[in-house]
Parts: C-alpha cells; structure tokens; sequence
C-alpha cells in the first residue's frame, strides 16, 4: 500500500520562508510604488508635472506686445526685428505683473556685446572695432529700435 | 455524500466575505496614506505629453557667440554659480596649415570660458592666420536612445514621451553615472542639489505655451525650436529644416539626436 505523499518539513519550511519573502515584497511594492509610475513609461509620470511646475522668469515678447505694441511695431521693420525685449531690457515678468517696477535701463554694454568685433562672428554680422570706432554714447548716433536710422 | 449548507457556514461566508471587502478598503486607505508619505503628486497643468514632439534646431550660420543664451539660461533655470551650464557656446578657432605642410588646415582650437556667457575674448591667433572661426551653442541633444537613461541605476532619467529627456530629483540619488555616460558632456551633479541637472527644454515654459529661454532670447535666430505634432504651416521650423542641409553631433553613437544643426564643420564634435 503506497503512503500519501507528504512534504519533507525542511522544504516546507523553505517554501514558507520563500513564500513570506515574496509576500512581504509584493506588499511592500504594492505599498510604496509611486500611482504615476508606468503612466508613461519605467518612470514616475508625476515628475513631469512637477518639473513643469516652476514659474517661469522670462516673460516673452508676447507678453511685451500687450502694452508696447508701437515699440514693436518700430522693432519688426528694422534690423533689430529678431530681437526679444528682455535681451536687453533684462528679466520683465515683475514689470508684467506691476508697471511701476521699472525694467533695467539698456546701455551701451548691451550693444557693444553683440556687435564687437570677433573673427568667429559670421561676416553677415555689423561689427565694429569699440576703441576705433568712437568714445561716446551708442544712442547718439544709432536708435535702438530702429538701428537703421538716426536720432 | 451531499453538501450541507448550514445558516452557520453559510453566515460564516459571508462574514469572512465582508471582513476581506472591508480590509481591502483599509489597505487601499493606508496605501493612500503612505503613498502620500513617501511621493507627493502635482496635478498635471492640463499637459497631455503625448500630444506633442519638440524639437530644437541650431543654425550655426547665425551665431554670434553674444552669450545671452548662456546667461538667460542661468537666470531662467537657477543654474548654480560657477561652471554649470544647462546650456553653452563653443568657439572653434581653426587655424591656416603651415606652409609648405600637406594638410588643408591646422589643430583647431577650441574654447568656451566660463560657458561664453560673457562673450569670447580675442583669439589667441592673428587674425590673418585664422582659416575658419566660428560658435557652436551646445545643449542636451535629446537623444532617442540617451545613453544617460540607459547608464541610471535607479531609473531617475527618462525620455518623457514629447522628446524631452528629464530627470526625477526625487528619484535622483547623485551617482553621475548619467553625467559621465552623456557623450555630448550635457549634464552635472548640481552642488546645491547634489542631484544630476541639465537641459529640461525649460519643460515649465513650454508646457505653458511660452519658448525655452535661450530661443526666447536669442538675438539671432540662431535657435529654432517647435512642436512637430501641432506645427503651423508658416513656422520657422519648418522654414528650417525645408531650407536647410541639417546634421547631429556625433552620428556614430547612434544616438539620435532630436537637437539639429545646419552649417556645422568637420571639427565639431
């Protein structure tokens, strides 16, 4: 007559053991995965909205051309229709949200950053010698937003 | 033998029917409850990733090395002070052969001080011996096989499905295996931080509508960047890339790159 079979108790032991292992690993996944994870991909989906969630500084031209559409209006026909505002104006967004805080006066640094000469700047590019070409102030001669013309 | 159905077993059932329905919605509380502990969520801004394939173009014709870029950078990302850049310009300064040598042109030199956010000093060279010189703005080259996302050991770097190759802070540990596994030298571990940085295609503003800052600012058009899956029919991208011979850093990686650059040299690397 055969015997039942019956489990070895040291391989049930093992078999528990690896049992609980497993058990207390998927609970803990269960428990601490992320809910975004896998939304998108092998990673948490909700990073995306958390690194999207910085203010931005730099307001953007558009936000310009809400109050100072004649400036760029002046701006689009000349040379200088490629330029954004805060290039030389510097970060605007305080001025957006209150037009009593003033943004920084452009000066002549501004210009000179550009347009002094360097070999590796494309030929196309006005550029000029600053201690040859004259002492004084950029604006006496040139217009900003309309660098093609006089003042 | 028949089965008997008791209105003891049979109440014993049910109860242990309900005792598991009401452990399970104590068990999906606690997971609430320490899923919450240990990852905060953000609402999503109404920003369907999915929905959109950006795309950054580089025409090296137009740069002028102002710097502005660099510097836009900087301020719009809280870059760190000192020497890390999200994004950078290269000046490439290649000189005449020696006469009488049978090459076509000398070592080039190449420079970048302090990210050229304050603009480039002379060359090194007179000027009458410099065959070609000429920027190259560098940034994250958005690779459709990024080895940096292949190099994380804790997969904290990921290509979000728009393009844009991001990384998790809160999963970030710091190990730079990603800053060392970027071939295009795009990425660093944030002193502040101490998590790895770099390029996000300033993920806050275009998520909003707005242009990273560096294209934002550039004086010179020299950065193009768009949407390829909403690009209108007159869009300077597309004027680009229709009008252009384009090329990416480092072809042989096969790394594919989705930043594109025209009139690039030989010597780019």
């Amino acid at each position: 007559m055969m015997r039942p079979f019956k489990l070895p108790p040291q391989i049930l032991r093992l078999v528990l053991l690896t049992l609980a292992i497993v058990g207390s690993y998927l609970v803990a996944r269960a428990f601490l995965t992320p809910p975004s994870f896998g939304q998108y991909g092998w990673y948490r989906g909700a990073a995306l909205g958390e690194i999207a969630a910085r203010p931005p500084v730099f307001a953007g031209k558009k936000a310009c051309d809400e109050c100072h559409s004649d400036i760029l209006h002046k701006l689009a026909a000349d040379a200088h229709k490629t330029l954004s505002c805060e290039a030389c104006h510097g970060v605007s967004r305080e001025h957006c949200d209150n037009p009593d805080i003033l943004p920084v006066k452009a000066t002549g640094s501004h210009c000179i950053r550009c347009h002094e000469a360097n070999p590796a700047r494309p030929a196309w590019f006005k550029q000029i010698v600053v201690k040859d070409h004259y002492s004084g102030k950029c604006t006496e001669c040139h217009v900003p937003h309309e660098p093609t013309k006089t003042p | 033998m028949k089965t008997q159905f008791s209105r003891r077993s049979a109440l014993a059932k049910l109860g242990g029917a309900l005792a598991g329905v009401l452990t399970l919605s104590v068990a999906r509380k606690a997971k609430a409850v320490v899923q919450k502990v240990f990852v905060s969520t953000t609402a999503p801004n109404g920003y369907d990733p999915t929905k959109h394939k950006w795309l950054m173009c580089i025409d090296d014709n137009k740069c002028i090395g102002c710097g502005l870029c660099v510097e836009a950078c900087k301020r719009e990302n809280g870059v760190p002070e000192g020497p890390y850049f999200r994004t950078w310009i290269e000046r490439y300064i290649i000189p005449k052969p020696k006469p009488g040598s049978d090459q076509t042109r000398g070592e080039a030199l190449v420079d970048s001080p302090n990210g050229g956010m304050h603009g480039f000093p002379e060359p090194p060279l007179p000027k009458d011996q410099i065959e070609h010189a000429f920027f190259v703005p560098k940034l994250c080259n958005l690779c459709e096989n990024p080895p940096c996302v292949q190099a994380c050991p804790v997969g904290a770097t990921f290509r979000a499905p728009d393009g844009a190759v991001l990384i998790d802070p809160k999963y970030c540990i710091g190990c730079a295996f990603c800053v060392q596994a970027c071939p295009y030298g795009s990425r660093f571990l944030s002193p502040v931080t101490k998590t790895a940085e770099k390029c996000t295609l300033c993920y806050h503003r275009i998520t909003r509508g707005l242009k990273p800052a560096c294209v934002e600012i550039c004086p010179a058009e020299a950065r193009i960047f768009g949407d390829l899956k909403n690009l209108p029919a007159a869009d300077p991208l597309q004027k680009f890339y229709e009008k252009n011979r384009v090329q990416v850093l480092k072809p042989h990686l096969g790394t594919e790159p989705r930043v594109l650059y025209a009139g690039l040299d030989k010597e780019v690397r």
